[in-house]
């Protein structure tokens, strides 16, 4: 048996090829995933330690809720005191991107790719991350800068460049280059020091990250760390002390999330490329178990028993799936590789890694790959097993596969019905959970009845087909709806990627249209300044400066900060109130932004709702500062689309909590009356003070966050693609398949006078007939399930539901001339056969 | 040999398909197989002509030829005004379309589609429309008005070959060759095939070439040509089962 099945394997290589095509990507993904992962955790792991091999410990502020705030400076001299201590230094490091330099050509260096990193020059080589590799340290007015962002950008020591500070601009000469460790691991990423003076003025830190600490030779560690941390804990209860291993161990986790999130993002593409090849494998094995009935069925009149019949058909499978996941394993190195060389080129350039093929990595590949195979042929295995020795004589090949069961249709329809009713009642509740419960079975339900559905569909789509090619046309049609469950099952694929793309479409569509109403609703300032950047602070005083510029009829600037009330951590945005009513209209329902109550708080409406709060209601506020204070709800809001939090405090509240007043942005009103060389002037003022800031219109804003939003699509539509992309290899495999079990059929047909054109055309039209029937069938489940997911969105993401018809009917169209194209091979061979070869077939 | 080459006195008759010094050989060198030993002979328009002859002696080959399913090794042959050895693909894919019917042993018709979609379409393929009342009246005579809108599997094998030979009709082709169209078929089912295509000649005036095992289906028409070994070995004018299988017996099979 086992012959027959090595035999049967090797007959026909393409379609081998192909089947296997699919495992084969998916297991390449996911090994490249753990492949690129070990590797780069285990660089980082080095790198850390080496970075942090002279520190003893680090002292560092705690907080039982978000970012911790900085500590004192004086800490650096406390911890200098302790008799163990060598020596002890401050660090300092800016937010990302809030200090970046300007290059000698004046361009800013982008800051969507790898961050710009600033931090306190340390002189004591066992404490620093940093060694100088040429020129000197920094002194006052100076800076260093690590040395392949000096040569990518051009920094030439000893030249005086801009560089960006969160106060504004400020000239700075380039003292020397550095590197980051033995290897300058950066990542890509721009790292600059300053000496610690300029670091505390410029970085905009309001104190000092952390102290690291060096202790003399041959003191006791256990007793060291004892003793600081009393030292400490007398003047900063919530600082602590950690050892040189956890430290390293920190420092390694801030790669090893964006490590993670790149092999969360391969892993995606695995299980896609995963989900759809068990498609493509089970229905190439069931169309030649279909092929082969007539030699399974000679097989069972000589003697054959069924189980040896499913073994030699699983046997192949198996086969299928260790060739699959081996080619794998290999290309998975390849993927790996092709990241890192792709990762480079985005500017992101990694440490060399070694490459590890861990156990589990293979484990991983060969149960994906095999078991994916073996699942999916085990079907189309007991079908072949219980082909019946009749078949032999009554001369058809298959039989199977042509109509759907009546308990599938019913569970069919079941699933449709409960999916519809879930996704529909989610909508209306935004339950975002039953609508998912919903979707799914709806794939489901709509996976098992679609066999039913290819007729009638395809006699509909069809129809303009039937016009312009009578014959050819009416033959493709009936091809397409002649062998139903292969029909469905070779457009199943592309139905689900469809269907994930018009959902994705949809959501952002209806986001970008919610944006678009509500801004032109709520947005009454003219202008607004923001930083694309989201940790970066405009320094508190530009809102007073702007107030103050002729024809400037409002201003103010927007500080989020992260609090506690009651027992949630949650984001409160600090304004004035004073200011709000010319800039914004939030749609206040109750009470008004009223500055003359003591510490005012305006609640969104759903909050105050689920909460109970009503106007004069307190709410008590703690801050990262571990200031706790009680505030009076001034009134209530509608309108979250632009000031997304639930909590409002006037700016004076947020000074009373201890927090800095650093606007992420500010909104500008100009007064009607203003001369538009005032306006030209505030224009012009801020475009100078913050040259790399965007100053834009409510309408340049809303252009911004749609392109933004398309940007976030990309990688939803690269694994669509890929899905597509193995979707089309089915469609191309089955018509290989049926044309070649018509050969007969096609034979006669030319005999009688179709032309190979004709022939050509009418393969090509049948999957013209599978891609369309998969994408229509696709993008309607899509458009269902899209709306009644946005439904599901919170308020402040989408208000209204978007269909963008036209792009949604171009998919089907590219799909359809996608699958078309994807038959090319399968025409050729059809168009190509001997006529009387074919007859004798 | 005295019948050989009859046709050359016989000038009044038009003559549908002709055959000049046709050689075909498959296989090179050793294996080399002559199924077509220069052949000479012409088929009447109107006339309903069998090839007989042993199993392997080139009747099939000699077909395949005329209709230009395969190609000679040498020699010409013209079917209607079109030579058929030295026409381009593309002019025979037309030439079988337009000018010939064909009637295979078995399997004839395409499953998917309707008797009548099976019966009309080369006209369908060549974007002719049929004509309707000459259709009917095929499909009159062959008796499946009623079974016009059923599939193949639907049909018993009489009833497919009926709708083959009616398609092969329908275009009202210069020649129609059918390949032992009965040899499926019980006698009973047979003979009325044979009866079809007889009248189709007879009253509707079709030139129908057929290859046949069987001296009684070789008596429904008008002439009889005996192949071995790739030559005509005789003629029959006029057959009768009797003198068939008499001529079989000289000729030695
Ligand atoms: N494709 C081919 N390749 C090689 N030899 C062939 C091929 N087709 C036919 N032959 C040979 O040519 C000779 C004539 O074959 P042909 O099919 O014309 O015989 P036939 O008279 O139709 O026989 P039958 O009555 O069995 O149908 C035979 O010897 C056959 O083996
Ligand atoms: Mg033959």
């Amino acid at each position: 048996m086992f012959r027959l099945t090595w035999k049967n394997l090797m007959a026909s290589k393409i379609r081998f090829a192909l089947t296997t095509f699919g495992v084969v990507l998916a297991v390449s993904f996911v090994v490249s995933a753990f492949v690129l992962g070990d590797g780069l955790r285990r660089s980082f792991t080095d790198v850390s330690k080496d970075i942090t091999a002279g520190i003893d410990f680090e002292v560092r502020n705690t907080a039982d809720f978000v970012k911790p705030p900085p500590l004192p400076p004086d800490v650096v001299d406390i911890v200098a005191g302790v008799p163990a201590v060598r020596h002890a230094v401050a660090s300092i490091e800016a937010a990302d991107n809030a200090v970046r330099p300007i290059t000698a050509t004046g361009d800013e260096i982008p800051t969507s790719g790898p961050p710009q990193l600033a931090f306190n020059w340390i002189d004591d080589p066992a404490l620093s991350a940093f060694t100088i590799v040429d020129g000197a340290p920094p002194q006052a007015g100076e800076f260093t800068i690590d040395l392949d962002s000096a040569e990518k950008y051009d920094f030439v020591i000893g030249h005086t460049y801009d560089v960006m500070v969160p106060s504004g601009r400020v000239q700075l000469t380039l003292s020397g280059t550095s590197s980051f460790g033995p290897q300058n691991a950066t990542l890509g990423a721009v790292l600059m020091q300053m000496n610690t003076a300029q670091a505390s003025e410029l970085f905009g830190v309001d104190g000092i990250d952390s102290v690291a600490v060096a202790l003399h030779d041959g003191s006791d560690p256990a007793e060291a760390q004892a003793a600081i941390a009393a030292a400490v804990t007398a003047s900063v209860p919530t600082a602590e002390v950690v050892d040189r291993e956890t430290v390293a161990a920190d420092f390694a986790s801030q790669f090893t999330t964006q490590i993670d999130l790149v092999g969360a993002i391969l892993l995606a593409f695995g299980v896609v490329a995963l989900v759809v090849s068990v498609f493509l494998i089970h229905n190439t094995f069931a169309i030649v178990v279909g092929q082969r009935s007539r030699e399974l069925a000679l097989l069972r009149t000589v003697g054959a028993d069924p189980r040896q019949i499913r073994r030699s058909v699983l046997g192949e499978a198996l086969a299928v799936g260790i060739i699959a996941s081996a080619t794998g394993i290999v290309g998975g190195i390849g993927v790996a590789k092709g990241i890192d060389a792709l990762f480079g080129v985005m500017g992101f350039d990694l440490v060399d890694w070694p490459l590890i093929l861990a156990p589990r990595t293979i484990v991983a590949a060969v149960v994906l790959g095999i078991g994916v195979t073996l699942t999916a042929a085990i079907g189309p295995a007991r079908r072949a097993a219980t082909v019946s020795p009749m078949v032999l004589l009554s001369g058809t090949t298959s039989s199977s596969g042509r109509h759907v069961s009546r308990r599938r249709a019913l569970t069919g329809a079941a699933f449709i019905a409960t999916g519809a009713a879930l996704a529909a009642g989610g909508a209306a509740v935004n339950g975002a959970f039953p609508v998912g419960v919903g979707a799914i079975l709806l794939f489901a339900g709509v996976t098992m009845l679609s066999p039913m559905a290819v007729g009638p569909v395809t006699r509909v789509l069809g129809w303009p087909l039937g016009r312009v090619a009578t014959v050819t046309g009416r033959m493709a049609q009936r091809n397409a709806a002649r062998n139903p469950r292969r029909s469905a099952s070779t457009s199943a694929a592309l139905m689900i990627g469809l269907a994930v793309v018009a959902i994705a479409m949809i959501a952002a569509e209806s986001v970008k249209a919610s944006i678009g109403s509500t801004l032109a609703d709520s947005a009454k300032a003219e202008y607004y300044l923001s930083d694309e950047l989201d940790e970066v602070a405009f320094p508190a005083e530009v809102v007073g400066e702007t107030l103050g510029l002729a024809g400037v009829d409002a201003a103010t600037g927007f500080t989020p900060l992260e609090v506690r009330i009651d027992d949630t951590v949650t984001e409160v945005i600090g304004f004035d109130f004073d200011q709000i009513d010319a800039l914004l209209d939030v749609d206040v329902r109750a009470g008004a932004f009223d500055s003359d109550v003591s510490s005012p708080v305006v609640v969104s409406a759903g909050e105050a709702a689920r909460r109970g709060l009503v106007v004069g209601d307190t709410v008590t506020i703690t801050s990262p500062a571990g200031i706790t204070m009680a505030t009076t709800v001034a009134g209530t809001f509608g309108d979250q689309s632009v000031l997304t939090e639930d909590y409002l405090v006037d700016t004076r509240v947020l000074q009373a909590l201890g927090a800095p007043v650093a606007p992420e942005w500010l909104a500008i009103s100009v007064a009607d009356d203003a001369r538009p060389v005032d306006v030209q002037h505030l224009l012009d003022t801020l475009e100078s003070r913050f040259p790399y800031a965007a100053l834009e219109t409510a309408a340049q804003f809303e252009e911004r966050v749609a392109g933004e939003i398309d940007d976030a699509l990309t990688m939803v539509n690269m694994m669509v693609a890929l899905a597509v992309a193995i979707a089309l290899i089915g469609i191309a495999n089955t018509l290989a398949l049926s044309v070649f079990e018509r050969t007969h059929e096609l034979g006669l047909v030319r005999a009688v006078g179709m032309s190979r054109r004709q022939v050509r055309r009418m393969v090509r039209y049948e999957a013209g007939l599978l891609g369309s029937f998969g994408a229509t069938v696709g993008v309607g489940l899509g458009i269902g399930i899209g709306i009644a997911a946005v439904h599901t969105f919170p308020s402040d993401v989408a208000t209204q539901v978007a269909v963008p018809w036209d792009r949604l009917g171009l998919l089907i169209v590219i799909a359809t001339t996608a699958a078309v194209v994807s038959a090319w091979f399968a025409a050729r061979r059809a168009g190509r056969l001997d006529v009387l070869d074919a007859i004798a077939h | 040999m005295t019948l050989l080459h009859t046709t050359t006195s016989n000038t009044t008759a038009q003559v549908a398909a002709s055959v000049r010094d046709a050689v075909k050989h498959y296989g090179h060198d050793d294996t080399q197989v002559t199924a077509l030993d220069h052949v000479d002979i012409d088929f009447e328009a109107g006339a309903f002509t069998a090839i007989m002859g042993p199993s392997g002696s080139g009747k099939s080959t000699l077909m395949h030829a005329m209709a230009g399913l395969d190609r000679l090794t040498s020699g010409s042959i013209v079917v209607g005004d079109v030579d058929v050895t030295s026409a381009s693909e593309h002019e025979l894919t037309r030439l079988r379309r337009d000018h010939l019917g064909f009637v295979f042993q078995a399997f004839n018709l395409v499953p998917t589609l309707t008797a009548i979609e099976n019966i009309t379409l080369p006209m369908d393929l060549a974007g002719r429309s049929p004509d309707r009342s000459w259709i009917d009246h095929v499909v009159a005579t062959v008796g499946l008005s009623h079974r016009l809108r059923h599939r193949p599997s639907e049909l018993s094998g009489g009833q497919q070959q009926r709708v083959a030979v009616a398609r092969a009709l329908a275009g009202r082709p210069s020649v129609i060759f059918a390949d032992e169209p009965t040899g499926n078929l019980d006698s009973t089912t047979g003979s009325e095939i044979l009866d079809f295509m007889r009248h189709a000649v007879r009253e509707l005036g079709q030139t129908i070439v057929m290859v046949t095992h069987d001296p009684l289906a070789a008596s429904y028409t008008n002439r009889v040509v005996f192949l071995a070994d790739g030559r005509i070995t005789g003629q029959l004018d006029q057959p009768t089962p009797d003198t068939v299988l008499d001529q079989m017996r000289r000729l030695g099979n």
